[in-house]
This record gives C-alpha cells, structure tokens and sequence, in this order.
C-alpha cells in the first residue's frame, strides 16, 4: 500500500514570516506608511493598543493570576470574595498540605519524569526515522513512508481500545500497564513528528553529506557529528511539541497508568479535587500549572515559533 | 518455499539494474557492507513502535469491531456491534451534541483569533508581548484549565462569573448546572484554552502576505477596509479552510471538557461522540462493550480520515499556490 | 522512589526494546499453589497491611500448600476494566453487589454454587443479598461478605445552626422537606441534596423510590416497571424541594465523591448514602467526627430499604486446584470472621488497632441472630460515635431489606441519571414522558 501524499514543503514564505516576527519593522501590513500618518489610523492604533492589552492581561493572564492569588488564600475567602483583589490574609500553608499531605510533590516528580522520558523516546524515533526516510533511503523508504502517513489519517480515537489492549496485554512480554513505557511507547509513534524532522533533514545541503561520506564517515558518524547538530532549529521546535503534548496529555496516561503512585499530576487532579478542600486543590492546580509556564517563559521564542508552524503541522 | 525463492531470484535476476555507477553485490555481506544493516538499525526503533502501537493496533480496531468480548473470550458476531451503536439512542445526541459543539466553537472560537491576529499584525510595538499574553492559555494544562473553570462557573450568586455578571447588573446564571447552557460554558472554556494557537498561526499567515499586493492595491486607491476584503482576507483563504478542518477534525474528538466539567450532563445535554465510546469501552458494561467501542470508534474514524484527507490536500494546495 | 512500580518503570525507560522480550512468568517449582488475593487499595497505611502479612501466615500455616501473594486492589470501574484486559486480575477480588449482575452477565466471574453448596451455609445467607450473586438460573456467583443498608445522612451542626434537634432526625419524607427548608432558609446551605452523576443518580432514585414502594424491575427481571408511582412521587419530591422551596443549593452535578466532599466541608443538610460511609467520610474527606448523623430512609407506603454491599469473587479462568485454592481463602478470610468468635475478634482488633472504624451500622449478611451475637464480640473495640447513629440502628430492624434490580443494574441507573438532573436543572421538566422513554429504553436493554 503506497499512497502519495506531498506534505507540504518548508516554504521560504513560512520562513521569512517567522522571521518577521521577530523583526517586525522590515515588512509592511495592510497600513501602508502613509496610513499610518493619518489621524483616524493612529486613533485606531491606539485603540487597539488598549484593547489588545486589556483583552489580552484579562482574559490571558487574569485566571492565571487568579489562581495564583488563590492558591495562597483561604477557601473562606476564595468563596465568598472571589473578586477581592488582595487576599485577607495570606495562607502559604495551602501549598505546603498539597505538596506534603496530599502528594503533590510526588505526582509533580511523575510528571517531570513521564515528559522527560517521553522526550528522549519521542526525539530518537523521530530523529532516527527521519534519518532514514530522508538521507539514508533505503530501497524500502517509500514503503515504509507511505505507511508511517497513512497513520496520520487515522485519528487516536479510533486507536483507543485495542491500543489499550496492546498495551495491556501485549503479545509478547509483561504489561505495560502502570508502566511508564507504556505511555511513551504509543505516543513516540507520531509521524508528524518524524515528517517535520525528514522535512527538514530535506532541506539541508546533500554536498555536506557527500563531502563526509567521501572523508569515510560512517552511517553513525555522519547522523550523530553532522546531521543532528545542524538540526538544532527543528530539533527544539520538536521538542517543545513532545514535552507540551505530554504535560496536555490526559486520557491515554489515565488509561494505562491506574495506581495513583506513578500517576502524573494531571491524572491525579480531577481526584484530588474530589476529595480535597478548595484551597488546597487550588494551591495543586496552581502547582501544576507551573512546569509548562516556567517551560513557556524559558522557550517562549521557539515555542511561539512552533506554535506558527502549526497551520501545517497541527493534528 | 524453494518454488517461491527460486522465483524471486529469477525476478531479481531479470529486474532491470538500479542506475548504480558500479555492479552491486547482492548477497547478505554485500548489503551489509554498503550499510543496509546499520540503516536498518536506525530504520527498527520506527518501524516497531509504529508496527506495535500503530499499525497492529488499528487492523485490530477493524477485527474487533465484528466482535463480542469480555476481554476474556472473543466470538464473531458480524454486524451487531454496529446495529447495536446504530440503535442506542444516546447515539443521536451525542451525534447532535459534537456538532453543536463543533458549530459553537466556530462561532466563539473562529473570527475572534482572525480579528486578534490583523490587529496585532498592524500595532507596530509590543506584538512580542501580545503574543505571549494570547497563548498563555494554550500552556496551561487543560485538566486544570477545565478544573478551574469549573470553579469559575459555581452556579451560587458568589460564584466568580456570576459575581462578574452582578457587577453588570446581570443576574447570576446556572452556567453548567443548566441543559441550555451547559454546551456553550463548555465551548467557552474550551475557546480560551485554544485560541491562542490559532491567533499565532494567522499571526504567521498574515505577515506572509506579499506587501506588494498592499502596494498594488494602493495604487488603486483602495481604503484600509478594501485592503482588508481584497487582500488580505482572499490571501488568508487557505490557512482559514486549513484551520476550519483542522477545527473540525479537534471537535469531532472531544472528551476532556465534557467529562471533566459535567460528566455529559445535565441531562444528557453534553454527551460528545468520544465520552460515549469512553463509556462503552470503559465504564457500566465493565468491559463487555468493547465491541461496541470499536465499532463506534471505526465509523467516527471513517468521517475523521475523509476530514483529514481534505487537510492534507488543502495543505498542499495552501502551500504550493 | 519509595514505589517499586515508579523504580520499574523510570529503569524500563533505558531498556527499551529489550524489556519488550523479557517474558516473565512465575511458575510454582516446589508444587505450591500460587494465590494472587486482593488485598487494600493503593496507598493503604503499613499497619493495615502488617495485620495482613500475620493473617498470611496463619492461612499458610494452616493450609501449606498454598503460597498466598497479596496484590494491591481497588474496585473503580475503569480500573477494573484495566486489569480484566492487562489478565492482572488476582485470583479473589471483591465487588459491589452493584456491579455483579453486569460481570456475571458477562460471563467475567467463576461460577460458585457447588463449592457454597459444599461449605453448608448456602441457607444462613440473608436471602435478599444471595440474590445479588444469582444469575437467572440459580446460579452463584460470589460470596457476599458485607452488607450496608442506604440511611439518611445529616449534619449535624447545621441541624442545630437552622434551630432543629440533631437528635430527633426526620421520620417521614414530608418532615425532611420541611427540615431541609428551614436549614437553607437559615444557612443559606442545601437542606437537602441527592447524587446526580454517574449512575449514583439512578442509585440514589431508585433507593428513594423503593422508600416509596416503587421498583423498576419485576421480581424475576424481566420487565421493566421505571414508569411506578414511587419514581414519580421521588422526582416530584424532587421537583418541590429544588424548584418550589429552593432548598437543594446549586449544585447538581454530584456524584459518590463530590456530594460527600460537600458534605464534609459543611455545604448539604441532608442526603441519602450507604449505612457504612462514616469511615470514608471520616477518613477520605476529611469530616468532622462530631458533625456526623445517620438515621434511616423514611419509609412510605410499602417502601423497603435498598440495601448494597460488597462480594468476595473469583475470575472464571481459574483451574481447579486454584480455585480450590481460592475457595479456602474467601472462607477462611472473608467469611470466618462472620460466623467464628475468634476470627471476628481478631478482625476487629485489627482494625482498630490500625485506627480504622469499626461498628459503623452494617446490614447483616447471614442470619440476624448471628449478626447481632457477632457485635457482643467485638464490642470492646467498636470506636465510631454509634450514638449518633441511633436513628438508624434502632430503625433499620423494622425495614425490609430489597435488593438491587436484578438485570443491566448499571446501564439502567445511567439511563436515570439524565432524569434526575432534567428535574433538578429544569423547572418544566415532563417527568412522565421522561420515564415513559426510559421505561422504554429500559425493556430495549433487559429484553434484548
């Protein structure tokens, strides 16, 4: 079965544009500079100036400084002044019973360590993949492309039960239930992933590949000292989509991981909500909230720019 | 066997040569020698995963969807699962209920972003910012989104919406706990939490635009609003149908807010596709609807792939026009 | 990195695909019989499991042949999904009388009847809670080890904050309506307030309209009778308390979890629940001991108590010798403590010891005279504030018992879930064409 989809290729328009954003100043938009001189114009830029900051802080960030605020107040409080701007008081030992009584600390630890293994799973599949597909070509490169697109039409849903099943009784071998293998090995088999990688390993230069194979680099060398390090752009764009996917994720790792002692914090929230005073399950949401802000404040450029590439990439 | 090998030998013999430079060695050594073990190495990590977890697991979906189970015996019963997801009659409203879902989050969730994207391409300061404030959201994992917007939405006059609204002089609304209300509080939470992603990807389209159609248009004397309809907006064609599907394809699939906010109630009114294949496979029947599952799963996934397909074509389209 | 499981698990990570292979299946080498029993849920406290490992070891001692593995067990739909599919079932486990007719439908559970039969106390089990084991043939299917009736639970304190007496608990339906006014008229609480979500909304109806002599099933479970004059009088009741004297709060989207979250922090008046849920509201929400009150379910017309509870089971894939195996085991550990002085007294000593509750008011799962001779035995070691619970322990003798209905238990309380919210979310809801179509859909299920 071959079926012969182009994906679309790294346009240079893409590029430009991405780069645009970070230099805004070098193109032009709609308002030409002669738009932007008249009164009515800049009246409207200022307008929407005010109107993009307090949609944005409001609606972007306020729930986000709500929590924040919440998390450190009382259940008293929080319900009967949900609006008060500052707390009565302010209660840190929330976040200390969340992070101590009610496990947070251990479920935020699963968390770290289901996204870290995630993202090395998930990048050597798609760097390896990508490798193959793209550079090596193998006489059965076409096949397996065809194949690993095909799945790409094939939405997770349909997936869920008899992957389930895989997973829990597998042909061979133990279970994986409660395994965190179990959640990285299904969700490393994303081809878009490895589409954006072999895209990208596409457009690199194949002199440089001739040039080592002729210096008798091997098949090893030239992927681990030439092609990865010229890949560090995609390498982090992917990344970023691994590690986000799976701090997002909520289903499947709910599904296979049903002791609450490897559970990540997402799994574990709707329960702790259920069992646990407000201020303190506000105090874990908080928590939880957390890992992907600092992640987002520390990559913000690269996921932005992911973020862009996602019209092509998106599923 | 040697019937078989033998005639593959023969067809490789009178296969035409491959435009190498030079003879290959086709024995074993020989390939191994020019690499294609090492290839296959790196080729086996992609080719189990996806064979295990992707491939088998859908082949499977299709041999389970004419089965009956307790996960301990499994017995052929042709079409049944299907007539059995066929006749149930939550089927319909769920059926219903995705598409108003669907057809809500295009309302809230559709020109917002486009109108959020043109303004931030045009305020020359601060975009970096507006950005990032936009897709906050979209980090924020969507259990405890939903979690705290279930808080949000408390029905009790000091719930936090509803203290809002009484700031307005509005009175305080069910939200949630309310059959007509409940959808649209979900499509809400559920427009916030994503249209972040959207607003960077229009982001990225509009700054795409040739200025010199600008420049042309101009010259014709067009108004900033003819530049909008004429330009702008037919150049945003494709990435707008590409959104609409992918939109699509995110609706059809979606079970977090529904299940988290209120497990597809009140009265049945939030009951998605998703949530009810989740409750065949893995709730009341105790295992006994797996069948089920599948079947439902296969047909949504047959709209899903036809979805999909027209992604693919129109992304091809977007990208080579 | 206390849980060997996370240990596996992050180690697993660098294994890859080599772990895949690794197959590993313990055989039995000395000719001992291998039991994989049910032991606590995850997270269960060390002492609780020390009593454990001392029972392990009397059992072997006493039978030793058999090598006795215990598996952390928790009953939680999905989750049992999950290891009937992984085959990591143990070889006993436990269940809800909820549940049982759907797994033994299935065909997911051993079938028992002879060893009962063989261990002679088939006729000391209460009649009613055997039925939750019988399939439509007679045949048995578990061993039923603890019964609960449903009561009424109140609070206490808003009791005396809304001028009522704690101690003299509402007898009659009307009398709760008229408590549950004044406590939301005084609070500002939810004077009353019923489990909506996930089939504990069709739960809940159906044990208010048995109050009110309304079952939705013919006693052989054959046909479905949803549309009775119980179910509608229990949804009316609804509709009055929720939209006439507003004195249900706001909230109605509750389950099993989150009604008693909201009760434990002080939000419900009243609410109807198992005779045994002091020891997870004490012990999982967090509530207030001296808050706490339980009383029985008025009762109307013919109405009878329904009654739950929980059964030892095993899987059907068993072979003989295990099974056997298995067989020992329930009875020696689940059901001697029933019938034997020394076993219950060990027990509850246990448990007490381990500062679990022990006395919470309970249905008696064999005859009522070896029940009520089993709380002289333990006695010493009853620690929950039974006095507060003198509503329903002096009550619940002169109520009869019903059980569960009989067939699709599960999808026929999901089918009432939807109702029950329609009521409470909705003035104008059409209560009696809503139970015609679920009567409807009922018979679809139960027939077909």
């Amino acid at each position: 079965m071959s079926i012969t989809i182009k994906l679309p290729r790294p346009r240079l328009r893409t590029r430009r544009s991405l780069d645009a954003t970070t230099e805004p100043d070098v193109e032009r938009g709609i308002l030409s500079p002669h738009d932007r001189r008249r009164t009515p114009v800049r009246v409207g830029q200022v307008i929407s100036h005010i109107v993009l900051m307090g949609g944005l802080l409001v609606v972007g960030l306020g729930p986000l400084l709500w929590l924040a605020k919440s998390a450190i107040s009382t259940t008293q409080d929080t319900i009967q002044y949900p609006l008060q701007f500052w707390p009565s008081g302010i209660d840190w030992a929330n976040l200390e019973q969340a992070w101590v009584d009610v496990e947070v600390g251990k479920y935020f630890f699963n968390t770290i360590a289901l996204a870290l293994g995630q993202w090395v799973i998930g990048l050597v599949i798609a760097t390896t993949g990508a490798y193959v597909l793209s550079i090596l070509r193998p006489a059965y490169a076409r096949v397996l492309q065809g194949a690993i697109l095909a799945t790409l039409f094939v939405p997770s849903v349909v997936l869920l039960v008899p992957l389930f099943i895989t997973v829990a009784r597998p042909a061979f071998g133990p279970s994986l239930l409660n395994n965190y293998l179990g959640v990285w090995l299904p969700t490393a088999a994303n081809a878009f992933n490895i589409l954006i990688v072999k895209r990208f390993f596409d457009s690199l230069p194949q002199e440089v590949f001739e040039a080592a194979r002729t210096d008798g680099a091997g098949t090893v060398r030239m992927f681990w000292s030439i092609v990865l390090p010229m890949s560090r752009p995609i390498l982090g764009v992917v990344s970023v989509f691994i590690v986000i996917a799976s701090l997002k994720d909520y289903l499947w790792p709910k599904l296979v991981l049903t002791v609450p002692d490897v559970q990540p914090l997402g799994v574990r929230l709707p329960n702790i909500q259920s069992q646990t005073e407000l201020d303190v399950t506000l105090a874990a949401l908080a928590i939880a909230t957390i890992i992907p802000v600092v992640l987002f404040l520390a990559f913000q450029r690269l996921i932005l720019r992911g973020a862009g590439l996602g019209g092509a990439v998106k599923g | 066997m040697t019937v078989l090998d033998e005639r593959r030998a023969v067809e490789q013999r009178l296969r035409p040569r491959q435009t190498g430079p030079r003879r290959r060695d086709r024995s074993i050594r020989g390939w191994v020698r020019r690499g294609g073990l090492v290839t296959l190495l790196f080729a086996l990590p992609m080719i189990l995963v996806f064979t295990v977890y992707s491939w088998w697991p859908i082949l499977q979906s299709i041999w389970m969807s004419f089965q009956k189970t307790n996960l301990i015996t499994y017995q052929f019963v042709g079409l049944d699962n299907f007539v059995n997801v066929l006749s149930d009659p939550l089927l319909g409203r769920a059926v219903v209920n995705t598409l108003y879902f669907a057809l809500l989050a295009l309302v809230f969730g559709f020109p917002l972003p486009i109108l959020m994207a043109v303004l931030m391409s045009e305020v020359k300061r601060m975009k970096g910012l507006y950005s990032a404030l936009a897709y906050l959201p979209v980090i924020v994992p969507p259990v405890v989104a939903v979690l705290l917007w279930k808080f949000f939405y408390s029905a009790s006059p000091t719930g936090v919406f509803n203290t809002i609204l009484g700031v307005l002089g509005i009175p305080p609304q069910p939200w949630i706990q309310d059959a007509t209300q409940a959808m649209p509080s979900l499509v809400l939470e559920a427009t916030w939490a994503a249209a972040g992603g959207s607003i960077i990807i229009y982001l990225a389209a509009l700054l795409a635009v040739p200025p010199e159609l600008y420049d042309a248009a101009e010259v014709d004397g067009a108004s900033i609003w003819r530049k909008i309809w004429h330009v702008t907006l037919p150049q945003l064609r494709g990435v707008i149908f590409v959104m609409l599907i992918l939109q699509v394809i995110a609706t059809a699939q979606v079970f977090l807010e529904p299940y988290l906010f209120t497990g597809g109630g009140p009265n049945n009114a939030t009951v998605t596709v998703l949530l009810l294949i989740y409750r065949y496979a893995f709730e009341n029947s105790l295992g006994g609807k797996y069948g089920e599952a599948t079947a439902l799963s296969v047909m949504l996934a047959l709209f899903l792939a036809a979805a999909s397909f027209l992604y693919f074509k129109a992304t091809e389209k977007w990208s080579t026009d | 990195m206390k849980s060997p499981t996370k240990v596996i698990a992050i180690a697993a990570a660098f294994a890859t695909v080599a772990s895949l292979a690794a197959c590993s299946t313990g055989g039995s080498a000395d000719g001992k019989i291998e039991l994989r029993v049910a032991t606590f849920p995850p997270g269960a406290d060390q002492a609780a499991y020390d009593a454990f490992a001392t029972q392990e070891a009397q059992f072997e001692k006493k039978y030793p042949n058999i090598d006795i593995i215990g598996v952390e067990y928790e009953w939680e739909g999905p989750t049992f999904t999950a290891q009937l599919a992984a085959g990591s079932l143990p070889d006993v486990f436990t269940v809800p009388f909820t549940d049982a007719k759907t797994l033994l439908e299935n065909g997911q559970l051993a079938d028992v009847t002879e060893e009962i039969k063989a261990l002679g106390y088939e006729d000391k089990f209460n009649p009613i809670i055997l039925d939750a084991v019988k399939d439509s043939k007679g045949h048995l299917f578990g061993f039923p080890r603890q019964a609960y009736a449903l009561g009424l639970q109140y609070n206490r304190q808003l009791f005396e904050q809304a001028g009522l007496d704690p101690d003299s608990p509402p007898t009659t339906w009307d009398q709760v309506r008229e408590y549950a006014k004044q406590i939301s008229e005084k609070t500002g609480k939810a004077g009353y307030a019923t489990m909506t979500q996930n089939n504990t909304g069709g739960w809940q109806l159906t044990a208010q309209a048995a109050s009110r002599g309304g079952f939705l099933q013919s006693d052989d479970g054959t046909t479905s009778t949803i549309a009775n004059d119980g179910v509608k009088a229990t949804l009316q009741y609804f509709h009055d308390l929720r939209w006439d004297d507003n004195s249900m709060g706001d909230n109605f989207l509750l389950d099993w979890g989150s009604i008693n979250q909201e009760f434990a922090a002080g939000n419900i008046g009243m609410y109807t629940s198992g005779s045994d849920l002091y020891t997870a509201l004490v012990r999982d929400f967090s509530l207030d001991p001296a808050v706490y009150g339980l009383t029985t379910i008025p009762m109307e017309d013919g109405g009878k108590v329904l009654g739950g509870g929980d059964i030892a089971v095993l899987p059907p894939s068993l072979d003989a010798d295990t099974k056997a195996a298995a067989v020992k085991w329930v009875d020696w550990y689940y059901m001697q403590k029933l019938l034997n002085k020394d076993a219950a007294v060990a027990d509850a000593k246990a448990l007490s010891d381990s500062g679990q509750a022990v006395g919470t008011p309970v249905l008696p799962v064999l005859d009522q005279a070896t029940y009520e001779e089993s709380l002289t035995w333990i006695e010493p070691y009853v620690n929950v504030p039974r006095d507060q619970m003198q509503g329903f322990i002096d009550g619940i003798f002169e109520q009869t018992p019903v059980g569960e209905p009989k067939s699709h238990t599960q999808e026929i309380y999901a089918l009432l879930d939807p109702i029950v919210q329609a009521v409470l979310t909705d003035r104008n809801a059409d209560i009696d064409a809503l139970l015609a179509q679920a009567d409807k859909d009922a018979q679809a299920l139960i027939g077909g």
